[in-house]
C-alpha cells in the first residue's frame, strides 16, 4: 500500500512536485496529500519576497496559459465562458484514473472502496467551500444547466399548479429561462420578469412588487454573466420566504469569484459549474434545503438512484444519491474538490479583492476608449462590478472585433449574445463582445486589451 | 489596363493552382471560349472581363469581384465553379490572414445595396452569429439572383464574394457549390472544420435551401440528371440533418435546422 504513494505521476507540473513530502504520507490520507501538494505550492509563493500581484503568482499554475495563438502570446479573457484549471486539478483526475480508478458506492473491493472515499470527500469539500451544513444536501449534476433543469422537473413539476407565478429576471442565462419555459407550458404556470433599471441592472423594487401570494419560485442570478451585476439576495430571500416563496440562485458567476455562504443567503437551492472555477466540465451541483430534497420525486432514473426495483415499481433512494442516477463522472468530482482546495488555499476574500481591483482597472481602461459602450452599472462606492466588461464599439460588429483581436493580437474574448439572448433584445442590440478575468489574469493582460481593441478600432475605421 | 493591376491574376500561385484545377474541369461543360482566356492570363496585357460585358474601366487593383459586381449579365459563358476557383485561388494567394481581411473588407464594399423593404426575418440567414439578410429572387432567364446585406463588415465580405460567384448562375449552379470548397476562404475560423460563426457556410446553405424552394424539385432534379456528378441534393441531406430528399425540399414550418455541430464535418465513423 505504501508504494503505491511513492510512484507519483511522471508528467512534468508547474508547482514543484513534492515527490519527497509524498512518501510520508500514506495513501489512506491521500485527502491530506492533495491538499499538501496545493498548500506546498502556496507555500513557496508566499514565501517570494517581491510583492507580486495575485495575478503573477497564481499564473505559475496555469500552463495552458503559456502559449502564442497566431503568433502572438495568448492573452485569455474569457474565464466567464469556462476557466482555466491549475496543475493541481490536473493532477488530481489523472491520479484518481491512474491509482483508484473504480465505480463509487456499491463495491466491495479496495479500488472501490477508496474510490468512494474520494468521491463522497469531494461532496463534502464542495458542500465546506459554500458552507452547507451537510454534504447531502450536495447533488452531483452534469452542470448548472442541468441542476436547474433538475428543480425544474423535479421540484417545479410537482408543485406548480395553474395560475402560480415564477420569478425571473430578464437578464437570467438561458439555462434559467428555458427550463421554466418548458415546465410554464406543462403546468399552467405564470413566468414574470423583472427589468433593469436606469443603472442597467434589475430592477429590486420592481422585483419586491412583483413577489405575491401567487409566487412560487424566484429564480434568479446572483452576479450577471453580462451586466457584472450582483443581486441582493438574502434581501430577496427574506422577501420570497415572506410569502412562501422559494428561491433558486444561478451562482455560476458568484462562486468562483467570492465567498458564497449559502446559510448566510438562506437560499433554497443554488447551482453553480464546476467548470467555471477551476474545475474540469462534466460535473457541476445543486445545493438544496435538506427538507426540499427530501420531498421532490427522482428526475432520472436508473441505477444508483434506487432502494429496490421490481418489475412493476422501485423504490427511490434518499437525497442525494435519489437525483444522482447512473455512474456519476467521479474523476471529475474528485477533481472539483481538488479545484474547492486550490481555491481555499489562496482564499476566496482574496481572490475576491484582487478581482474587484481588476474590475476596476478593466472597466476604467475599457471606458477610456473611444466609441465604447459597456453594459451594466458604473463601478462606484456602492456598486462593485464582477471583473467582466460586455461592450460595444460604435459601428463594429463584435464579431469582427474579436475574429480581429484573436487573429492579430491573441486576444481571446467572447462575442455573441453569451446566452442571454432576452437581455440583448432589452438592450436593443443583437451580440456584444465580452472580455471576463479571473484571478490568473493580471492588469498587463488588461493592458494588452485594451492596445489591442485600438488596433482593431482603427483598421476598422480605415476601411470606413 | 496596366499590368500592375493585375498583379493579382498573375501571381504564381494562382497560375499554379489554375493548372491541376483544369483536369477537373473536363466534366463540365468547358467551352473552347474559356480556354482560350485562361492560356491568355499569362499575357499580362489582355483583358480579363470573361465573356461579361463589363467596363474595361474599372480598377482591377481593388479586387475581382468589383469588375464584376456592376457588369449587366449578358452572355456570360463562366461558370460558377470557374468564379469559385479563381476566388479560392486569389484567397490561397493571401497568406497573411490579415491580408484576407482587407480584401474581405474590400469586398464588402463593393456589395450592391440591399432595400430595407428586404430585412425582414424570412430573408435573414439563420444559424450566424452576424445578422445576414439574403434576398433572392428568380430572372427572367431562369437564373437566380441574390442581394444581401449584414452588420458585420466581414460576413458583408463573405457575402459579396458568394454573391459575386453565385448572382446570375442557373440553379443547378449554384447547388452545385460544396462547403469544402469554400474553406479555403476561412478567416478567423481555425483550421478545416467549420464552426458555428461560419457564415460561408451559413449563407451557402441558405441561398441553396431556398434556390430548391423557389425554382422546385422537379426542375432541377430533371436538369442535373445530365450530370454525372455526385448528386448536389447531398447537401441538403447534411443541411436538413439526414431528413429524405423529398421531405427536405417541401416547405417546412417549423424550422429545426440550426446546429452547433461544426458543419461540413465528417460524422461517419
Amino acid at each position: 500500500m505504501e508504494g503505491v504513494a511513492m510512484k507519483l505521476p511522471s508528467f512534468k507540473t508547474l508547482s514543484p512536485t513534492p515527490i519527497s513530502v509524498a512518501s510520508t504520507f500514506s495513501i489512506r490520507r491521500s485527502f491530506s496529500f492533495a491538499r499538501r501538494s496545493s498548500s506546498l505550492s502556496a507555500a513557496t509563493i508566499t514565501a517570494d519576497s517581491e510583492p507580486v500581484s495575485l495575478g503573477h503568482r497564481a499564473r505559475k499554475d496555469f500552463r495552458i496559459l503559456h502559449q502564442e495563438v497566431n503568433g502572438s502570446k495568448l492573452v485569455y479573457l474569457d474565464s466567464a465562458a469556462t476557466s482555466q484549471k491549475p496543475a493541481a486539478v490536473l493532477e488530481a483526475l489523472q491520479t484518481y484514473y491512474e491509482f483508484y480508478n473504480s465505480n463509487v458506492h456499491r463495491g466491495i473491493h479496495y479500488l472501490s472502496a477508496k474510490a468512494t472515499d474520494e468521491f463522497e470527500l469531494a461532496r463534502k469539500k464542495v458542500a465546506r467551500f459554500i458552507n452547507a451544513s451537510d454534504s447531502r444536501e450536495i447533488v452531483f449534476t452534469r452542470n448548472a444547466t442541468e441542476a436547474i433543469n433538475l428543480v425544474a422537473y423535479s421540484w417545479g413539476l410537482s408543485n406548480l399548479k395553474p395560475g402560480d407565478e415564477v420569478i425571473l429576471t430578464v437578464a437570467e442565462h438561458h439555462s434559467c429561462i428555458v427550463p421554466w419555459q418548458i415546465v410554464s407550458q406543462k403546468t399552467g404556470a405564470v413566468l414574470k420578469f423583472v427589468t433593469l433599471n436606469e443603472d442597467e441592472t434589475p430592477d429590486i423594487d420592481m422585483l419586491r412588487e412583483m413577489i405575491s401570494e401567487k409566487t412560487k419560485l424566484v429564480a434568479v442570478h446572483h452576479v450577471s454573466n453580462v451586466l457584472a451585476s450582483s443581486l441582493p439576495i438574502e434581501e430577496i430571500v427574506v422577501w420570497a420566504h415572506e410569502v412562501g416563496a422559494k428561491v433558486l440562485v444561478d451562482a455560476c458567476q458568484s462562486v468562483p469569484h467570492m465567498v458564497v455562504d449559502v446559510q448566510k443567503l438562506n437560499a433554497d437551492f443554488l447551482v453553480a459549474s464546476s467548470h467555471k472555477m477551476c474545475g474540469p466540465t462534466g460535473i457541476g451541483f445543486l445545493y438544496g434545503k435538506s427538507d426540499l430534497l427530501l420531498a421532490m420525486p427522482p428526475f432520472l432514473g436508473g441505477g444508483e438512484m434506487i432502494s429496490d426495483v421490481f418489475l412493476d415499481h422501485s423504490t427511490y433512494a434518499e437525497p442525494p444519491s435519489r437525483f444522482e442516477a447512473g455512474t456519476p463522472a467521479i474523476g471529475e468530482a474528485i477533481a472539483l474538490g481538488a479545484a474547492c482546495d486550490y481555491l481555499s488555499d489562496i482564499g476566496m476574500p482574496k481572490i475576491h479583492e484582487y478581482e474587484v481591483e481588476l474590475a476596476k482597472y478593466l472597466y476604467e481602461t475599457l471606458a477610456s476608449v473611444p466609441d465604447v459602450r459597456i453594459y451594466g452599472p458604473r463601478p462606484s462606492e456602492s456598486v462593485q462590478r464582477a471583473a467582466l466588461c460586455s461592450f460595444n464599439v460604435e459601428g463594429l460588429h463584435p464579431t469582427d472585433l474579436a475574429t480581429f483581436l484573436d487573429q492579430q493580437h491573441g486576444v481571446a474574448i467572447r462575442s455573441g449574445h453569451h446566452c442571454a439572448q432576452p437581455l440583448h433584445r432589452y438592450l436593443g442590440v443583437n451580440a456584444s463582445a465580452r472580455a471576463s478575468l479571473y484571478f490568473y489574469n493580471t492588469k498587463e493582460d488588461v493592458d494588452s486589451f485594451i492596445v489591442a481593441l485600438a488596433d482593431t478600432v482603427s483598421f476598422f475605421n480605415s476601411f470606413k | 489596363m496596366n499590368s500592375s493591376s493585375l498583379n493579382v491574376l498573375a501571381s504564381p500561385p494562382l497560375i499554379s493552382t489554375l493548372t491541376p484545377t483544369l483536369k477537373a474541369f473536363h466534366r463540365i461543360n468547358f467551352s473552347s471560349k474559356l480556354s482560350k482566356r485562361i492560356r491568355c492570363m499569362h499575357d499580362p496585357s489582355i483583358n480579363l472581363n470573361f465573356g461579361s460585358r463589363s467596363n474595361p474601366k474599372h480598377d482591377f487593383p481593388v479586387s475581382l469581384a468589383t469588375a464584376f459586381v456592376e457588369a449587366p449579365l449578358g452572355t456570360t459563358t463562366t461558370t460558377s465553379a470557374d468564379k469559385l476557383h479563381l476566388l479560392v485561388s486569389e484567397f490561397r494567394s493571401l497568406t497573411e490572414p490579415i491580408d484576407r481581411v482587407k480584401r474581405l473588407l474590400s469586398y464588402a464594399t463593393a456589395l450592391a445595396p440591399l432595400d430595407d423593404s428586404a430585412r425582414v426575418p424570412a430573408n435573414r440567414v439563420t444559424g450566424c452569429t452576424t445578422q445576414v439578410w439574403l434576398e433572392i429572387k428568380v430572372d427572367e432567364l431562369g437564373r437566380m439572383r441574390f442581394k444581401a446585406d449584414s452588420d458585420s463588415e466581414i460576413s458583408k465580405g463573405f457575402c459579396s464574394c458568394l454573391i459575386w460567384i453565385l448572382d446570375g448562375a442557373k440553379p443547378e449552379e449554384v447547388m452545385g457549390v460544396s462547403g469544402e470548397d469554400l474553406s479555403e476562404m476561412n478567416v478567423g475560423v481555425h483550421g478545416k472544420v467549420q464552426s458555428r460563426v461560419n457564415t460561408w457556410h451559413n449563407v451557402l446553405m441558405s441561398m441553396q435551401k431556398r434556390t430548391m424552394a423557389l425554382v422546385g424539385d422537379a426542375d432541377v432534379e430533371h436538369r442535373e440528371g445530365d450530370r454525372s456528378e455526385p448528386h448536389p441534393h447531398n447537401l441538403l441531406f447534411d443541411y436538413v440533418n439526414g431528413r429524405s430528399y423529398v421531405e427536405s425540399s417541401s416547405k417546412v414550418d417549423r424550422d429545426y435546422s440550426i446546429s452547433l455541430l461544426p458543419l461540413g464535418y465528417d460524422f461517419t465513423i
